[in-house]
């Protein structure tokens, strides 16, 4: 892994990650999560369902983008990941990141790779244009799988600690105790990436799906603090 | 056990009515036609002990253009362990062409505990077939744990991905996770394709109809019993303006 993967997973890499929760602020408000106790759960089973996806997506992104394929790719991945994301909010939340990545990747990035990505398919899915990215650096499937798997749950466990004032320290103790699932998840990424995109697993998530739907429909009457 | 069943549903020009010209059962799975209205309509009766560990099922199902086709259940399916425990698997393949309609409306599959059960539903859809399949899974009997299910939905329409979904019940943390199924003991789904799609997402606390990326909609519900889930369902769908009046 190189430094290029390392500034995408970081929480002050300038893609408009932070004003996502990943469904949790949604769960806050319901009163379903409400100390650090509560958090291992929520983000393992989010690991194991969206991240699992994310990771499928960025590890298949990585493959692609190593061996600078046409932009047709691009556009079959993402017709892809569009037919194993059911919720058009969870859709949205993947394209606003995907496209403020884009933004700050192309000022960073500059490849006729990354062009043809964002020519293909100008409102990238997020786990799309990080595996490229991350495979634009070099980087293996395997650590763009990481990286994605990674942001699945340290997004939502920052924004717990925004919501609810939980503290810090016992909430990055919960991410890092997830690192061998995150390996786990990884590395069944990684295994499928040079596959037909038509055949990449399909991991759901049907209750984050429900909560980002409902998230959306909150957040049209009353302010909330993350976009989704 | 070993088994394949096979139905093709066509469209009789001269009457408008659909004829069923196959109808192959296959022990454990039983296809009773009932007679009556223009399109056909089939029970799928599954033998009670199906499927066990070790069962390896298969129904094939081809809707012709023009054709319609309604295919229930009659009971729950208890998805069972086999002696040894072995893994059982249920595969369902569909094709439903030009202006045909089908409607899979299984009953429950209940896991019981130490089953292995895979389900796979694969529909391979024409530009204007009309198609609607449900599924309701349901975490063990009364008090009891449940075994582990995966399932795979695979919608296409002309070739092109409107739904892939792999879903797992059964696993002790995805089943208390707020983010898969919440401590919910039932999931179903249901695939609405054909007609006007719902055009913004609507939706409750526990449930949902969303619209999908290229066309068709699916239902979404978590739930206590397969009761509530069902009627959660058909609220969603009543949402749905090419499927509110069926």
């Amino acid at each position: 892994m190189d430094a290029l993967a390392l500034a995408l997973a970081d929480s002050r890499f300038p893609g408009g990650g932070h004003v996502h929760s990943g469904g949790l602020e949604e769960v806050v408000a319901r009163g379903r999560l409400t100390s650090e106790r509560d958090l291992p759960l929520f983000l393992s089973g989010r690991l194991r369902g969206a991240g699992e996806l994310a990771a499928v997506f960025a590890a298949a992104a990585a493959h692609a983008a190593a061996r600078s394929v046409h932009n047709g790719h691009w556009t079959m991945l993402d017709a892809e990941l569009d037919a194993r994301t059911p919720s058009p909010a969870q859709r949205a939340a993947s394209r606003a990141q995907g496209r403020g990545t884009a933004r700050a990747a192309r000022a960073a990035w500059p490849s006729p790779v990354l062009d043809g990505l964002v020519a293909a398919t100008p409102r990238p899915h997020h786990p799309v244009i990080l595996g490229a990215l991350a495979g634009l650096g070099r980087n293996l499937p395997l650590d763009a799988a990481r990286v994605a798997a990674y942001l699945a749950v340290s997004g939502p466990a920052s924004a717990a600690v925004r919501l609810l004032g939980l503290d810090p320290l016992a909430v990055n103790a919960a991410v890092v105790a997830l690192a061998p699932a995150i390996e786990v998840v990884a590395a069944r990424a990684a295994r499928l990436a040079g596959t037909d995109p038509r055949t990449l697993p399909a991991p759901g998530s049907p209750a984050l799906d429900l909560l980002a739907e409902a998230h959306a429909r909150q957040h049209e009457k009353e302010v909330r603090l993350f976009a989704s | 056990m070993r088994a394949h069943a096979r139905l093709s549903a066509a469209l009789d020009v001269a009457t408008g009515r659909t004829v069923l010209r196959e109808l192959h059962s296959m022990a454990p799975l039983t296809l009773f036609p009932r007679r009556g209205g223009t399109g056909a309509h089939v029970y799928l009766v599954n033998a009670a002990t199906t499927p066990l560990g070790g069962d390896e099922l298969a129904l094939t199902v081809r809707v012709g253009p023009g054709a319609r086709l309604r295919l229930s259940g009659v009971a729950a399916t208890l998805a069972l362990p086999g002696p040894h425990g072995e893994a059982s698997s249920a595969t369902f393949d569909v094709e439903v062409g030009e202006g045909g309609c089908l409607d899979y409306l299984p009953e429950p599959t209940v896991v019981t505990a130490r089953a292995r059960h895979t389900a796979l539903l694969r529909a391979d859809l024409a530009a204007d077939a009309r198609f609607r399949a449900r599924e309701t899974l349901v975490l063990g009997r009364e008090g009891e744990r449940p075994g582990q299910l995966t399932t795979s939905t695979r919608i296409t329409r002309s070739g092109t991905a409107l739904l892939h979904q792999d879903l797992v019940v059964g696993d002790p943390v995805l089943d208390a996770s707020a983010a898969y199924l919440a401590g919910r003991r039932v999931l179903a789904t249901e695939v609405l394709v054909g007609g006007a799609d719902p055009p913004a997402a609507v939706g409750g606390d526990w449930w949902a109809l969303t619209p999908l990326a290229a066309g068709g909609a699916l239902a979404t519900a978590l739930a206590g019993d397969a009761v509530t889930a069902a009627s959660d369902l058909d609220r969603a769908r009543a949402h749905h303006p090419g499927w509110a009046r069926v």
